[in-house]
């Protein structure tokens, strides 16, 4: 589908959000955690995690990306009015009806946070639907952590409870500094009541997993969003393979009580 | 109803194929086979052991054009689905397995519409096996050798004749459009009947186990030595990949021409053996060691397609064993696993 760049803006030194809409004037209906694939004639395909939740103003997606790559390095050159195209969305998403009446908490490391921060928007849109709402922020430096206006909003709010840390840190930062799973102790969970989502880089996962469940929460109750290169989104191409199971289709959002049986999953 | 060609009338055959048809056939290069667009009936050879690539690569071809772009106008993207009616002549039964494999996997939703689109121009004519092609084939052990459906003609050598069981109304129109041979009579059948009983002496087991068990015994060997022993010598070159009948994964890429003006996006072959396949922009690599990606193949082919469709995902033709640079082999592999559980590890 032809798509328009309506927006770009640089989030920190390393990712832009670039605000995007349909040519068709049509709303890419989607869940929390869907991705949609960025395509860019002469350079290639990508897919993207969508980064702001359905219930904003549907007519526009936001997709924040960090230059690694072709594609991404070609998007990081795109200005307003540029056209590209999007196919998707793909993946199962979020599943968020399920999880009405729950406490959530929300684990978010490093670029982590651009596929969650639409399950967060989603969330406090539709507050009153859920219980409590726990946040839990992870980056490398403060120069790091996305969307940081919002961020500062959600510390702020009274009604989230936000925990930040980053791996180091210089004054005047005067939040925790260490990893993400040091801000385990500040939190008081209630682990019959309480959803987890969890989002970060590879190696944050199994860390992260062990200290849910020490705090008793049950296994399908751990949400896991598990990237991996993918090129069709169809469940065809085979690169997004974990063992049995296309993350493009039966993923990107798995619950640890499913994930645990892909042994290469984690 | 099914009818007899004799040999000296099958250059008729295929002639007459050919005024509608693009006419794939296996033909004779430098000592091998391999599937080709043919000119004249002389060069098709009906006896042949195994192609270097099988036939279905004719319906899912390397680098097929998906859709065109202009750089200067982003809005100009033009979607191809190429499609020309062809046949593919003379296909073993394992092939012809391959292909039903294929139907399956990527008719499945949402489905592979460019695949779809080829896959229904194309007539399958099957050619019957009724002794082992070569060595190094395991596609006795599982009951591969006979294909039972997912062909439109299929011929087999019964003396001097070839019995063509028609198996489809496309199959029939051929034969129609072809005209003058004759129908199946009592003594073709019963020497069709008599030449596929002798089939099953002459085909020998190379599995030392139950093949229903198999992807069982694959899964209690996930984390067993022997991938790190195929690892030693997996150079990880995909040939594997190229040849086999049932790979279908690929990968996305941009070409521009020349001009710098206009390009084409193209779907390639990858292959899941190649180190880079799992890894992703930041530098993780999701299937590091070779001994992963082996796994990762054998189970793909045994255990993850066989749990999804029902049957195993690998038609045992033994092409990568063949084109295996380090004497990688399916059916040491297979062995083995058997051979584990017998000695209770």
């Amino acid at each position: 589908m032809p798509a328009t760049v309506v927006g770009v803006r640089q989030v920190t030194d390393k990712e832009k959000l670039f605000t995007i809409s349909l040519d068709n004037g049509k709303n890419i209906k989607h869940r929390p955690c869907q991705f949609v694939i960025v395509s860019i004639s002469g350079v290639g395909e990508a897919p993207i995690s969508i980064s702001s939740p359905p219930t904003d103003s549907g007519k526009v997606i936001e997709l924040c990306v960090r230059s690694v790559g072709n594609l991404t390095g070609a998007m990081h050159r795109l200005s307003v009015n540029d056209k590209i195209g999007i196919r998707g969305p793909f993946g199962n998403g979020f599943p968020i009806e399920k999880i009405e009446g729950r406490d959530i908490l929300i684990v978010a490391g490093g670029l982590g946070l651009a596929p969650l921060r639409s399950l967060i928007k989603y969330v406090n849109n539709k507050r009153k639907r859920y219980r409590r709402f726990i946040l839990l922020i992870g980056a490398k430096r403060p120069a790091d952590i996305l969307f940081k206006e919002e961020v500062t909003k959600w510390d702020e709010d009274p009604g989230i409870e936000t925990h930040i840390t980053v791996d180091a840190a210089e004054p005047p930062w005067n939040k925790n500094v260490g990893v993400i799973t040091g801000l385990f102790k500040y939190i008081d969970i209630d682990p019959l009541k309480t959803v987890a989502a969890i989002v970060g880089p590879p190696v944050m996962y199994r860390f992260v997993i062990r200290e849910l469940l020490a705090k008793g929460i049950f296994e399908g109750n751990i949400f896991l969003d598990l990237e991996r290169r993918m090129r069709c989104g169809l469940g065809k191409c085979g690169h997004c393979q974990i063992n049995g199971i296309y993350l493009c289709q039966n993923g990107p959002v798995l619950s640890y009580l499913e994930a645990k049986k892909l042994q290469e999953a984690l | 109803m099914d009818v007899t060609v004799e040999y000296n009338d099958i250059d008729r055959f295929i002639l007459a194929l050919q005024s509608r048809y693009n006419v794939i056939a296996p033909v004779s290069k430098d000592g091998r086979f391999i599937f080709d667009l043919i000119d004249h009936p002389s060069k098709v050879s009906p006896k042949y052991d195994s192609t270097l690539l099988p036939p279905v690569k004719w319906i899912y071809p390397n680098d097929e054009a998906l859709l065109e772009f202009d750089l200067k106008d982003a809005a100009k993207i033009k979607e191809i689905t190429e499609s020309n009616k062809q046949a593919l002549l003379f296909v073993h039964p394992c092939d012809v397995n391959a292909i039903n494999i294929m139907d399956e996997i990527l008719a499945e939703e949402p489905s592979d519409v460019n695949y779809l689109k080829r896959r229904w121009s194309t007539v399958i004519i099957g050619y019957e096996c009724l002794g082992p092609c070569k060595e190094n084939i395991l596609c006795f052990d599982k009951s591969y050798h006979i294909a039972y459906s997912g062909f439109d003609l299929f011929f087999t050598d019964i003396g001097e004749r070839y019995y063509v069981q028609v198996a489809s109304s496309t199959g029939k129109e051929i034969i129609e459009m072809i005209g003058g041979l004759k129908k199946a009579g009592f003594s073709d059948k019963t020497e069709l009947f008599r030449v596929r009983d002798e089939r099953k002496m002459r085909f020998k087991k190379s599995i030392h186990g139950n093949m229903d068990m198999l992807s069982h015994m694959l899964k209690e060997a996930y984390n067993d030595e022997i991938w790190n022993i195929e690892e030693k010598k997996c150079l990880s070159c995909g040939a594997c990949n190229i040849v086999c009948p049932t790979c279908y994964c690929f990968d996305v890429v941009d070409e521009i021409c020349p001009d710098m003006e206009k390009g084409t996006r193209y779907r390639r072959w990858d292959g899941c053996q190649l180190h880079g396949f799992c890894k992703v922009a930041t530098g993780e690599n999701f299937r590091k060691t070779a001994a992963e990606r082996v796994r990762h193949r054998v189970f793909k082919k045994e255990v993850y397609l066989k749990k999804r469709f029902g049957r195993s995902g690998c038609v045992g033709c033994g092409r990568c064993i063949d084109h295996c640079i380090a004497n990688i082999s399916l059916i040491e592999i297979f062995n083995k696993v058997f051979d584990r559980v017998r000695e209770g590890v």
